[in-house]
């Protein structure tokens, strides 16, 4: 990434300033029944400042990386907040300083692969699917790989550098069945830069290979019967269900504009068999998913604990949100491009594990759904939330029945925390999506089992 | 204006002097104020200036693109020679063209400058207005941008087109709470070429704000049923979104689209007209030129609930051997019906009035579920009351083929002109 050195600057710094330097980069390979249809590499970088005088925000932005360019968008971005300041007048106590300083680099130190290795990988990938699964109607591979290289400086003193890279593989599989398709998608991968995450394309088989064999049955599968019932969320769904149902509800911007988490620090709001943590960047020693060390306001990472053993804990904020509620900023200030400004975003949610097996969860359900994969989810602000399920089966009498056909479970996140009854020992992260709030944020989100009950569409 | 093309041109000749058989380059200038609303105060402005270009290279009917936001020439060369590396390791597939010669032209549509004084007046003039009407409405945020466009599309075929865009684009983002009450939130948006109007008066804004202060106080469905559906125009998208999305270039090249075959035939009741008009005069959000490099044209989908048109890329068109869309889609218009909105109320015995939905994604034969948002339960002809936990679904291409009636009323988003639609067959559950 072309860069300057930042502290050159600083002497421009005329109110609160954030000034920020990033690139984005990424990879898109795509096949689509053996068919090379996108096979692209791009870069979106420049220099962005945002300026804050009496609580008026003033931002600019420019994509050329040159000192001119840096004096345009600081004059710029200072001439907004001062046009906004003027008419606002809302004499707003200064922001909280928490200075910080961190350089995190998960460049890989491999040597990095050519776009035609890349290529050769994915096509090797789907000349295996194709060969081996000839009942396939229809098959889609994409490799998209993302770093995040950011460079920052603020005026009350925090400067970082972090290069966060993310690489997946997302492969969707269909058969026709009765004249219909059916179709299922799974993702592979997470941190790190595509040499880090896969090292042969056979590495992958097994997996396709169980993602066939349920594709295969939810091809035979029933639509759900509608209403509230019964569930065991598989591990991979826990971290949705803490994302959607929770996170949003607990970000401060939404509990400011009444979100109904506002008057519930200190009480009880799930069962409490539920612990839920955001993690900056670290669990149990080990990284997560979407590591923050510094927040794009300059705020020192520290992980948040939002509910303990079922008690609200805290909400999740930016500088100007923990000025209004009198708590330091943890750290969840986030921006997507160097053209966008940070917004109180979530890094890594969880719901701790508990004692449980899945296999004892799955026994103890006489009539109800084993789900395994979610789609997309939208959180709102009754905490009503809601995800789609590309995965699941019956539970009949404590055993695994028919897969089930697409469908989208909700719930009020409150009251079905308080519905959770058993939570297993095992924990697995998920972090292939993005998350939607103006602008797009890589996310990670994890949890173990969970028996509770939803609503299930279907007919 | 000369210098830009020139930069246009200096990517075209580089990826020739590079060894691309064919190649095209579009460079990308975007301008954008945009003031934000944060919980009802006027919070952030934002000046917003990028430049995108992309490098599409043919060679060996191999083909590699990327996109850089550099303009300098050392950048352009570097960018060059990277995307024939990339078309390199592809694989060749004689599908992969550009678009054929057309007479050069110039386009263009908006102002070229914000008003910033008028969009911070019409914004504070909003917040007023709403605190008056709606004093129980909280304004999550509010977004109100002027975005000017400027775009030059080159490529060796001898395709040169600059087109010019301004545009004024409002996004609110609200919900009504009393006392521990609170509503579900709501979404709406629209597109303007000036800021004559009041923003409370575009589009389905003004409705939508009355409508979140009665959803302050819902009822959960008990049980479930089977009966109609009236979608409300900002509703109506998902419905378009899916039939548009299975008329497309993905589902055509894998094989797995449920209109495949369906060209000419009846996939709506013929009560329901489907056109995409980027060029249309009501449409003042619209574009000139496709993603591919062909000038648009306006289309129709769907007429009378006949199937008339794919939207298949130039890629899509090869690959499948059907013919290319006469544009990228969007701008969408449906035909309005001879029913009045009340009317349509009035003749449904059980069913729901569906204002939001917040689902999975449809499958690919058009199955859906999810939760109906910000909507009311409808009986014996009468709006009762909003939902809450309220669970809808059913199939989309069975839903377009059992329209019942189209409003006579619609709205006009700037980026589409949508009527209420009223269908048959959607199971609704509760608790």
């Amino acid at each position: 990434m072309r860069t300057l050195n930042l502290h050159d600057y600083k002497g421009l710094f005329t109110a609160y300033t954030e000034l920020r330097v990033q690139e984005n980069r990424s990879v898109n390979i795509t096949f689509v029944k053996g068919n090379n249809t996108l096979n692209l590499r791009s870069s979106t970088g420049g220099i962005s400042a945002r300026v804050c005088r009496n609580g008026s925000w003033g931002f600019a932005s420019h994509p050329g990386i040159s000192e001119e360019n840096v004096k345009t968008v600081i004059r710029a971005a200072t001439d907004n907040a001062l046009f906004l300041d003027s008419k606002e007048q809302k004499e707003k106590d200064p922001l909280p300083a928490v200075p910080a300083s961190s350089e995190n680099d998960f460049s890989t130190s491999r040597p990095r692969l050519s776009q035609k290795d890349l290529v050769e990988f994915i096509r090797e990938l789907d000349d295996h699917i194709a060969s081996s699964y000839p009942q396939l109607a229809g098959r889609t591979l994409s490799l998209r790989c993302l770093d995040m290289e950011k460079r920052l400086l603020t005026s009350d003193g925090s400067y970082s550098h972090s290069m966060i890279p993310r690489s997946f593989i997302y492969i969707q599989l269909s058969v026709i069945k009765n004249g219909s398709p059916v179709e299922l998608f799974d993702v592979y991968g997470g941190l790190g830069q595509f040499e880090d995450q896969f090292s042969a394309p056979g590495d992958l088989f097994e997996e396709v290979a169980r993602q066939y064999h349920h594709l295969i049955k939810k091809s035979e599968g029933v639509f759900a019967d509608a209403g509230l019932k019964t569930c065991v969320l598989d591990a991979d769904l826990a971290g949705i269900l803490a994302h959607e149902a929770i996170g949003h509800t607990v970000e401060a911007d939404i509990v400011m504009s009444g979100s109904v988490a506002g008057d519930k620090i200190g009480r009880e709001v799930a069962s409490p068999l539920i612990t839920m943590i955001d993690f900056a960047n670290s669990y149990q020693g080990e990284t997560c998913p979407v590591p923050v060390y510094v927040d794009d306001e300059g705020t020192a990472a520290k992980d948040a604990v939002l509910i303990k053993e079922g008690v609200l804990k805290s909400f999740l904020h930016n500088k100007e949100s923990a000025n209004h509620y009198r708590v330091a900023p943890a750290g969840n200030a986030r921006a997507y491009a160097y053209s966008d400004e940070p917004l109180i975003r979530m890094r890594n949610t969880v719901i701790l594990p508990g004692t449980s097996t899945l296999e004892a969860m799955i026994a103890s359900v006489d009539d109800g759904y084993y789900l395994i994969r979610p789609g997309n989810g939208q959180a709102d602000s009754t905490s009503e939330f809601m995800f789609g399920i590309v995965l699941g089966y019956e539970i009949k009498k404590g055993k695994i029945g028919r897969a089930i056909k697409d469908t989208t479970i909700s719930g009020v996140a409150f009251d079905v925390l308080k519905t959770v009854s058993m939570v297993s020992g095992e924990m697995s992260w998920m972090s292939g999506g993005m998350c939607g709030k103006k602008q797009p944020i890589p996310v990670g989100m994890g949890g173990p089992a969970i028996k509770c009950q939803l609503n299930v569409g279907g007919r | 204006m000369d210098n830009l093309r020139e930069i246009a041109r200096d990517g075209l000749n580089e990826l020739l002097k590079a060894g691309a058989g064919k190649a095209a380059c579009s460079l990308t200038l975007i301008d954008k104020q945009e003031l934000n609303v944060d919980l009802g105060e006027p919070s952030l402005l934002r000046t917003i200036f990028d430049a995108s270009v992309n490098l599409v290279a043919i060679k060996d009917q191999k083909k590699g693109s990327t996109a850089v936001n550099r303009t300098d020439r050392s950048a352009l060369r570097q960018a060059a020679a990277d995307v024939l590396a990339i078309a390199t390791a592809a694989a060749p597939d004689e599908a992969h063209d550009i678009a054929e010669a057309q007479p050069p032209a110039e386009f263009s549509s908006g102002g070229s400058r914000p008003d910033l004084d008028k969009m911070y007046s019409r914004m504070k003039e909003l917040l007023r207005e709403v605190g008056a009407r709606y004093p129980r409405v909280v304004i999550r945020q509010a977004i109100l941008d002027f975005t000017r466009t400027k775009k030059y599309f080159l490529n060796s075929n001898g395709v040169d087109f600059v087109t010019s865009k301004g545009i004024y684009r409002c996004l609110v983002f609200f919900c009504s709470r009393e006392g521990e009450r609170i509503s579900s939130f709501n979404i709406t948006g629209f597109s303007l070429k000036d800021l004559e109007q009041e923003l409370l008066d575009c589009g389905s804004l003004d409705t939508l704000l009355r409508q979140s202060t009665e959803q302050i106080t819902t009822h959960p469905l008990q049980g479930k049923f089977t009966g109609e559906v009236i979608i409300t125009p900002d509703c109506l998208e998902d419905l378009i979104g899916f039939l548009t999305g299975a008329i497309s270039d993905g589902p055509f090249i894998s094989g797995t689209s449920i209109y495949r075959d369906k060209l000419n035939r009846q996939v709506a009741a013929p009560l329901f007209s489907l056109h995409s008009r980027p060029l249309d005069n009501e449409i003042c959000d619209g574009y000139f030129v496709t993603a591919d490099g062909y000038a648009a044209r306006n289309s129709t989908i769907v007429e009378k609930g006949v199937l008339k048109s794919f939207l298949l890329s130039l890629y899509g068109s090869r690959k499948t051997g059907r013919p290319r869309a006469a544009n990228d889609g969007g701008a969408y218009v449906v035909d309005p019906g001879e029913t009045d909105f009340s009317d349509m109320v009035r003749s449904v015995e059980k069913g729901i009035l569906l204002a939001r939905f917040s689902g999975g994604e449809p499958s690919e034969n058009g199955d859906f579920a999810g939760v109906a948002k910000n909507s009311y339960l409808i009986e014996g002809g009468e709006i009762k009351y909003p939902l809450s936990e309220s669970m809808i679904s059913g199939n989309f291409a069975e839903l377009l083929m059992n329209i019942t009636a189209v409003s006579r009323e619609r709205i006009n988003f700037g980026n589409a002109i949508l009527p209420w639609i009223s269908a048959s067959g959607v199971t609704v559950s509760g608790k």
